[in-house]
């Protein structure tokens, strides 16, 4: 989850989370350069004695800028382009899980082999265990099994919602009428917190998701006692 | 987030860039200073000329800087899909060992 003061992304825990690290770390490494550049040229420039009025072009210099811009462009645009195909891919998923946005929570449906539908609410800050997570945290988790190709059909009863969870890099507008779909791996067993993000109404801040990845006999015995408990 | 221990730290090179966690960053920024210093005092003893040697040097960071970053980033990415499909083979190992599927088993016949 996010902590305090922090500005950069969360740890990933899916492997398109992981590129999509990676790919920022590239692109954040070429600004970075670019703007020692650029602030380099302005200092140079602001104390420079020399003026030069009478130079009325450049062939090189104009080169230089024009085909270095695009080289940088393609050395972003190519792994950009990479990841944006890997996340599309068709991945085969073992198990379809709907989040449906309501105002002001959402509800699960597990729909493969059962009927199983729960509401997950936040939890209030009077209610907090010692421990918990203020705003973040749910009555019910979305519990899904590590290291297995999860989709998420998101939907609406309302208005907009929007299902995000970043440490799986995953966001998915929740269109009321439309059903959009998106897909996760769970590379590893934890809790991860996300939270409505798309402008639904007065208590938009208050409907978070939390995801738990759990090992695979851990999910069917959840989903045993979630069925019993129906 | 990972904590080691006491206060750690991180290093936010112009405050974006967390040189201590990313892979890479820190090599780097550390060949691109030793480039812009080698850059920079060569031309001058050659030249003598203050101001030029300073804009060399800034030039010798930039490209050594996105060399090694290049480099090692391509690098790295070949490690990790080395890892990612040594995972995988030693998973499918231990879920079909002998079975049928076992990738190890070899192959008698026409079966």
């Amino acid at each position: 989850m996010a902590h305090p003061t922090q500005l950069g992304f969360q740890d990933a825990a899916s492997p398109v989370m992981e590129e999509l690290l990676h790919f920022h770390d590239h692109a954040l490494m070429i600004v970075l350069l670019i703007s020692t550049l650029v602030l380099y040229i302005i200092t140079a420039m602001v104390s420079t004695k020399l003026t030069n009025k009478y130079i009325l072009d450049s062939q090189e210099i104009e080169i230089v800028w024009t085909i270095l811009p695009a080289v940088i462009l393609v050395l972003i645009a190519l792994p950009s382009l990479r990841i944006l195909y890997l996340m599309d891919e068709i991945n085969d998923p073992h198990l379809t899980i709907k989040a449906m946005g309501h105002q002001w929570y959402w509800s699960y449906e597990y729909t493969d082999y059962e009927n199983l539908g729960f509401d997950s609410y936040m939890v209030p800050t009077q209610d907090l265990a010692p421990g918990q997570f203020r705003l973040l945290e749910t009555d019910h988790r979305m519990i899904v099994p590590m290291e297995s190709p999860v989709r998420v059909l998101v939907s609406a009863e309302d208005v907009l919602h929007s299902w995000a969870v970043p440490s799986l890099g995953v966001k998915m507008d929740a269109v009321p009428g439309r059903l959009n779909q998106t897909a996760f791996i769970a590379s590893r067993p934890g809790v991860f917190y996300g939270q409505c993000s798309e402008i639904c109404g007065a208590n938009h801040s208050f409907m978070p998701i939390v995801v738990e990845a759990v090992p695979l006999e851990h999910f069917e015995n959840w989903s045993s006692l979630m069925l019993e408990d129906a | 987030m990972t904590e080691e221990g006491g206060k750690n730290q991180d290093m936010k090179v112009m405050g974006i860039l967390d040189i201590q966690n990313t892979p890479c960053a820190r090599e780097s920024i550390l060949h691109g200073a030793g480039g812009s210093l080698v850059a920079g005092l060569v031309h001058f003893l050659a030249t003598s000329r203050v101001k030029r040697s300073f804009d060399v040097g800034v030039a010798g960071f930039i490209l050594t800087t996105l060399g090694s970053w290049f480099y090692c980033r391509y690098n790295n990415a070949k490690l990790r899909i080395q890892q990612r499909i040594i995972q995988d083979s030693i998973k499918n190992k231990v879920i079909y060992e002998g079975t049928n599927l076992d990738p190890t088993r070899k192959k008698t016949g026409d079966q």
